[in-house]
């Protein structure tokens, strides 16, 4: 075990996996599920955006094979099970793989709302089949998934999560948490070039937090699951895009902004809860201190089908151990 | 929502979403590369050392050969990294099927010959651009303090203090972040190309006439002879220095000199992670650094050849280098200074000579952040101490992995300066050709040994003859490696073997092992198995 079971009982101790921004991918959603036995975890915290960003179509071709896209060309399948092998691999990456026929496809392409329609069916697929896997695997034991939305998560996904047996799912509540804790959930994010499903501005989350903060009992004892970074750190330092959302170069170099949110960098400074837990901003992988909150974004690489995340013990009120990690 | 259809040979509906963004291109990778392979220093290095060293080695050919095999050893790497696109270099890739503590050994290795690299160039800057330079103006403008500079820089504390000053000033620009870094690197290497440019015009409007009547004329009053060039080659080979000629073993010796700095060309494996379309981008970057550096240095090779004459280089700086007090110029050969004796410009004397410095300097902070981002990536994986990922609020860099490896990177340059360990410590480089050939080697298998994460690849469907392209590809970077690693062990210029170097290899690799083991035991005291870091989990 990555932490030390001789410990777990220890009065006050709570160990938490935290993860974010999975994007659809089912082989992180699995790993993320199995990081609870793998590393001794008491809570598995989801920090919002679940949902993928493509579908794949996998169109049926008169001669019986299959036509399709992957890694920037069109590739042809042949036959049922390797069609099945496609799938499986375009689902790991957090893709949305559709068998259609080609007719079918030509449809679509030329139909923004239909393809609205597969895309939005599609997703919420996914996330009832990873309410289903979260179920079957954690039935029986009492470590709880905590999860809140992200900015790029459709509405929708909301109520198949609240009424999933083992999912916690919760946005803009505070909670309470194992161990005489609280978790304050407040999920979306400042607005970006791309114009998401759950995106506020400052003033907004000015009154989102005014909403929120009253409900702590112990700012000590409270962790932060709040999808944006705290603006202005390392947690959500990433390229500027144009309105073309190409990246902007300054001397021949990306340039680099602060995508995070004001607002809550101040709530942060002036309330100094125990732990800030944080996605959105992939490349934003790091642990800082914010005075003396902890604040942490562990970044995704879901499409490599690699697990980042962070393991923290919580132990009489203290952060003792917070690490980065990846599996 | 809104979902786009990107054309139809994309077969793929997008939705407005946000994600990673990958901001270096094709020209980014190319030009990091390019100017950790350091073009300037190529030709400094190798003109100073090949004709002296190998009087009977072919230096064209052996920049062919060398050429050859790290274009082999970039096909495996372009392998690994298009397979695992993130940012760490070889400690990413052996973490994924090497045992955790030879992958942590391995890294180590590596990031310590990387390190060295960094003092080696300091001293370099020092020993082979700016003293000549200084002294060129002496033989130019007649002006004793230009010698008196000279003189003092290669005084063994001068040398020191001028070095750890550069190397500081790699640990400033770092502290302020990748994108000061890159910055500055744009304009430092638009600057030395422009130079090594100039140099190559100047050979090739140049003759050798040229510059034995302007040596002579400059030197020759204070070594007491009127034909200083003839004398400078008679005298050294009346100490030693061997017959020119042709022999293929010498020629595969000399190419040891340009491969040592075509390493860099393989260097974006560090930068994995923030490569956008990595195929290409890491293909034409690596590929494409080898190919320029390569012909740039067969040129430059073959015109001062014309120039300066390969006899007269190799028993100039055989001279200098073998202690024999046989003639030579008044301060070391190198390029710089011959540079300004055949052109008698004070002008072009100091471009070429700043020039060559910028070539060595842009090594420094490549080198220094290689080791930067393994170490960091150490302490996320706790098996170094977690300070060292700390991030600066303030510069949001990892001042503290900075400062560690400046500290490495200045006791470095205090050995070469202040003892005789120079030549003992450059098989270090030997020891980094060998961790690269293990984690090529472990490409070969990796296919087989780790297909879930294998079938995710771009590569995953591309096959040489029935096998994995990677399998393929870290086999001939293997082989390529391997042959580097023995041509380096048989050559005690470049590296060597003899028992003490041998024991420092040996050192370097122990010491990696039992850096790991005492990390371990103190994780495990503390409650954590480090083990874990290095494991995928298993979906259960």
């Amino acid at each position: 075990m990555f932490w030390r079971k001789k410990d777990k009982n220890a009065d006050g101790e709570v160990k938490m996996f935290f993860a974010s921004d999975l994007h659809g991918s089912n082989v992180c959603f699995k790993k993320f599920v199995s990081s609870a036995k793998f590393y001794g975890a008491d809570v598995l915290v989801l920090g919002g955006d679940l949902t993928g960003k493509a579908v794949i179509p996998i169109a049926e071709q008169q001669n019986g094979t299959f036509l399709a896209f992957q890694h920037g060309e069109s590739v042809q399948i042949n036959g049922k099970s390797e069609v099945d092998d496609f799938v499986k691999r375009q689902g790991n990456i957090g893709f949305y793989p559709a068998v259609m026929s080609e007719s079918e496809y030509q449809g679509l392409r030329a139909d923004p709302d239909a393809q609205a329609e597969l895309f939005k069916r599609l997703v919420l697929e996914r996330v009832r089949e990873w309410a289903v896997f979260a179920e079957e695997k954690l039935k029986g034991t009492d470590i709880p998934l905590v999860a809140l939305p992200g900015n790029d998560d459709f509405h929708e996904i909301d109520e198949i999560l609240t009424r999933a047996p083992h999912f916690d799912f919760h946005e803009m509540q505070v909670c309470d948490f194992k161990g005489g804790y609280q978790m304050l959930y407040c999920g979306g994010s400042t607005p970006t070039p791309w114009d998401t499903e759950r995106e506020y501005t400052e003033e907004q989350y000015v009154s989102r937090f005014a909403e929120l903060i009253p409900q702590v009992k112990d700012m000590s004892r409270c962790i932060f699951n709040v999808h944006v970074p705290p603006l202005g750190t390392a947690l959500d330092a990433c390229p500027k895009l144009d309105k073309n959302l190409q990246v902007v170069y300054e001397m021949g170099l990306p340039a680099q902004v602060h995508a995070g949110c004001q607002t809550l960098t101040d709530i942060i400074k002036e309330h100094q809860p125990l732990l800030g837990l944080h996605g959105h901003i992939h490349e934003g992988r790091a642990k800082i201190n914010i005075g003396k909150t902890i604040c942490i974004n562990p970044g995704s690489v879901y499409p490599e089908g690699i697990l980042q995340g962070a393991m923290i013990t919580l132990q009489h009120g203290q952060v003792t151990q917070a690490n980065l990690m990846q599996g | 929502m809104s979902v786009s259809d990107v054309g139809a040979e994309k077969r793929i509906f997008l939705r407005k979403a946000s994600g990673l963004i990958r901001t270096a291109g094709l020209g980014d990778t190319f030009i990091y590369n390019l100017g950790v392979v350091s073009i300037g220093l190529g030709v400094g290095s190798m003109l100073y050392y090949g004709p002296a060293f190998y009087p009977q080695g072919d230096l064209i050919w052996g920049c062919v050969i060398a050429g050859v095999a790290m274009a082999l050893i970039s096909f495996g790497f372009i392998t690994w990294t298009i397979t695992l696109p993130r940012s760490g270099g070889i400690y990413v890739f052996g973490s994924r099927i090497l045992p955790p503590a030879l992958a942590l050994t391995m890294s180590l290795v590596e990031i310590t010959a990387w390190l060295f690299y960094c003092a080696i160039a300091a001293y370099w800057i020092v020993i082979l651009a700016l003293a000549p330079m200084f002294s060129a103006l002496n033989l130019l403008t007649g002006n004793q303090t230009f010698l008196t500079i000279s003189q003092t820089m290669l005084e063994p504390w001068a040398t020191f203090l001028i070095g750890a000053a550069i190397l500081l000033i790699s640990q400033v620009v770092l502290s302020f972040g990748m994108r000061f870094y890159l910055t500055l690197n744009k304009w430092v290497f638009i600057l030395a190309m422009a130079s090594t440019v100039l140099l190559i015009v100047t050979l090739a409007m140049s003759t050798r006439e040229q510059f034995i009547t302007n040596l002579n004329a400059l030197v020759g009053p204070s070594l007491g002879v009127p034909d200083a060039y003839n004398a400078i080659i008679a005298s050294g080979k009346e100490k030693g220095w061997g017959e020119p000629g042709v022999d293929v073993w010498q020629t595969i010796l000399v190419s040891n000199w340009p491969f040592l700095p075509l390493i860099g060309a393989a260097f974006s494996i560090a930068i994995g992670g923030e490569i956008k379309s990595v195929g290409k981008s890491q293909s034409v970057g690596m590929l494409g650094a080898v190919l320029v550096a390569t012909v740039a240095w067969i040129i430059t090779v073959y015109l001062a050849y014309q120039v300066f004459g390969f006899e007269f280089l190799g028993t100039a700086v055989f001279n200098v280098l073998s202690g024999n007090g046989g003639l030579t110029t008044p301060t070391d050969p190198a390029i710089s200074l011959l540079t300004g004796i055949l052109t008698l410009s004070p002008i072009i004397t100091v471009l070429t000579s700043l020039g060559l410095a910028l070539w060595m300097w842009m090594w420094i902070p490549a080198m220094h952040t290689f080791g930067v981002r393994a170490i960091v990536a150490w302490a996320f994986d706790r098996v170094a101490p977690a300070p060292i990922g700390r991030i600066s609020e303030t510069y949001h860099t990892p001042l503290v992995a900075i400062t560690v490896t400046t500290i490495v990177n200045l006791i470095f340059l205090a050995l070469f300066v202040f003892t005789p360990w120079f030549s003992k410590i450059v098989i270090l480089i030997e020891a980094a050709v060998l961790a690269w050939s293990v984690v090529l080697a472990a490409g070969i298998f990796f296919p087989y040994l780790r297909p879930q994460l294998y079938e995710k690849s771009p590569l995953a469907n591309k096959t040489v003859f029935g096998l994995p392209i990677m399998s393929v590809g870290c086999f001939l970077g293997f082989i390529a490696a391997q042959f580097y690693f023995w041509t380096l062990f048989f050559d005690p210029n470049a590296a060597g073997h003899d028992p003490t170097q041998v024991m420092i290899v040996v050192g370097v690799f122990v010491l990696g092992l039992v850096f790991y083991y005492v990390m371990k035991m103190i994780r495990r005291s503390q409650g954590i198995d480090v083990t874990l870091a290095f494991k995928e989990i298993p979906i259960e």
